[in-house]
């Protein structure tokens, strides 16, 4: 059985009952944009999760020390196994900020003329931290000597990893069930499809062809059905992502495509489709083609 | 096929068949020699169908032995199936023909599925072909053939593999009588160049117009005939 007739007969298979072969591509057309979109918001939410994480800063307040004591003081932190970066805020930065954020009425142009805000540290923990390891690192920073107050958002950095947490899990579950699902429509399709073609399997049997090479063009045709399928769902999901979406939402910062490597997974999806079609056809057909009688 | 003239191409020895608790054939004992004729009849659900399926193997038997082309089907795995079948040629009263492919595909593929080189398809397809009368229609669908043109296809695909041993099951059951005895024509032909043929039929005008050995079911048990 070589290359040229298993590829010859699939793609025959797939000419000769097009409506069957219809079927099972629109079963792994949907289960693979179903995935897909599920992957690709799933991963948006994931990445909006982690970069509001990374905007989440420890503020560490100094108390009055002369400039070298605070750059002692700096570099002590930067030394920290779990910090990221060190940002130094001078009083005149931090009166400048204020002026800022709230804006230049006489009463707030007193305050700040009092230039009453201490100086700072904004320190930027490592992406992968945990609030555990961040709550640490509070602890730590406040025992040094000059630091007067830390202050960072606990709360919501506890919100952020809990729902994100729950979303992993959440949308793990969705996949799987979504996965298992398609794979059950896709078997079953794939058997009806192997079914309506019981003919030339008797034919084939009666003629004394071994059920492997029997086998091997519904295999392939089912390869070829997921290929097409995933190569079909795939191109509307980037087409949509990318081209439809942000005309219609302006943000589209859960629904377009700014995170992450999409080749990556256009790549898996694909494997995904093809895989699917190797997998139900291959099942689908060992089974049934055991069983059939002349 | 190894088998030299006069001996058994087909030899069965006390086998029994059961479906469930039913018994269908019961010690049964059959020899076919090579170049034989012989017609297998029995009234309908006599157990003619499952003989043949015996023959072929896609059904075991409860007990007993079954030797068909030197091969022993008791003791036959499933894997070795195909090849018994390609030392076979099998002809079916509903033709079995693939729809969607002409004549010449219908028969090549008996040979395309043995593996068989596209060169060597062609010449024994046309020969094949020929042999039944069929070369100008080589690239008729099996719709547009009569179906005694189409029972020639089909013996044309069990022949075009040289088997030593040629099974029909009702061959001439779905056809007119004009039909019939062309085909019961290339049959006897087909015998006469030396393959042994086990054909079942209930059609006693055929076998009294082609008088061959006659072995008939009866209640589960094979009786040797003669015309009367």
């Amino acid at each position: 059985m070589n290359l040229g007739y298993l590829l010859r007969e699939g793609f025959a298979g797939l000419r000769r009952t097009p409506l069957a072969a219809l079927t099972s591509m629109f079963s792994l057309f949907l289960a693979v944009l179903l995935i897909g979109v599920l992957a690709r918001v799933g991963y948006n939410l994931y990445e909006v999760a982690e970069y509001l994480k990374s905007r989440v800063e420890v503020e560490v307040f100094l108390e009055d020390l002369d400039r070298q004591s605070e750059r002692d003081l700096e570099q002590k932190i930067e030394k920290e196994a779990l910090v990221e970066l060190v940002r130094y805020v001078s009083r005149e930065e931090a009166s400048r900020i204020f002026r800022q954020e709230f804006g230049m009425s006489g009463e707030t142009e007193a305050l700040a003329e009092l230039n009453f805000l201490p100086a700072s540290l904004k320190v930027e923990p490592v992406r992968q931290a945990t609030v555990a390891q961040v709550d640490s690192l509070v602890g730590v920073m406040k025992e040094l000597p000059g630091v007067a107050d830390v202050r960072f958002n606990l709360a919501l950095l506890e919100t952020l990893e809990r729902r994100s947490e729950q979303l992993a899990l959440a949308g793990g579950l969705l996949v799987f069930f979504v996965l298992l699902t398609a794979m059950i429509l896709v078997f079953n399709t794939i058997r009806l499809t192997i079914y309506a073609k019981r003919d030339l399997i008797r034919a084939m049997k009666l003629v004394g062809a071994t059920n492997r090479f029997i086998r091997g063009p519904f295999v392939v045709e089912g390869m070829l059905q997921g290929a097409i399928a995933g190569g079909l769902a795939l191109g509307l999901i980037v087409a949509g992502f990318e081209g439809v979406l942000p005309k219609l939402i302006t943000r589209t910062d859960l629904l377009g495509w700014p995170y992450g490597e999409w080749y990556y997974l256009v790549g898996a999806l694909f494997f995904l489709s093809v895989w699917m079609g190797w997998a139900g056809s291959f099942w689908a057909a060992r089974r049934f083609i055991r069983n059939e009688r002349i | 096929m190894s088998v030299q003239n006069g001996e058994h191409v087909i030899k069965m020895d006390g086998v029994k068949v059961q479906y469930g608790d039913q018994t269908v054939l019961n010690d049964i004992q059959f020899e076919l020699r090579n170049g034989e004729f012989c017609y297998l009849i029995g009234k309908t659900g006599s157990g003619k169908s499952s003989f043949l399926k015996l023959l072929y193997r896609d059904i075991k038997p409860a007990t007993g032995s079954v030797r068909v082309a030197d091969m022993d089907l008791s003791n036959l795995p499933d894997r070795k199936v195909p090849l018994l079948r390609r030392r076979l040629g099998i002809i079916f009263q509903d033709f079995q023909l693939l729809p969607d492919r002409n004549a010449y595909e219908n028969v090549a593929f008996s040979l395309k599925v043995t593996g068989h080189k596209s060169s060597v398809i062609k010449e024994k397809v046309m020969e094949a072909l020929g042999q039944v009368g069929l070369s100008h229609k080589r690239r008729s669908m099996p719709n547009d053939l009569s179906g005694g043109e189409q029972q020639r296809v089909v013996i044309a695909r069990a022949l075009v593999n040289e088997p030593g041993i040629l099974l029909a099951d009702e061959p001439t059951g779905n056809l007119d009588p004009e039909a019939s005895r062309s085909i019961m024509d290339l049959l006897t032909k087909i015998n006469h160049r030396g393959m042994a043929i086990l054909m079942v039929t209930h059609d006693y005008n055929i076998v009294r117009r082609y008088p061959n050995r006659i072995t008939q079911i009866r209640n589960g048990s094979l009786v040797e005939k003669r015309l009367q």
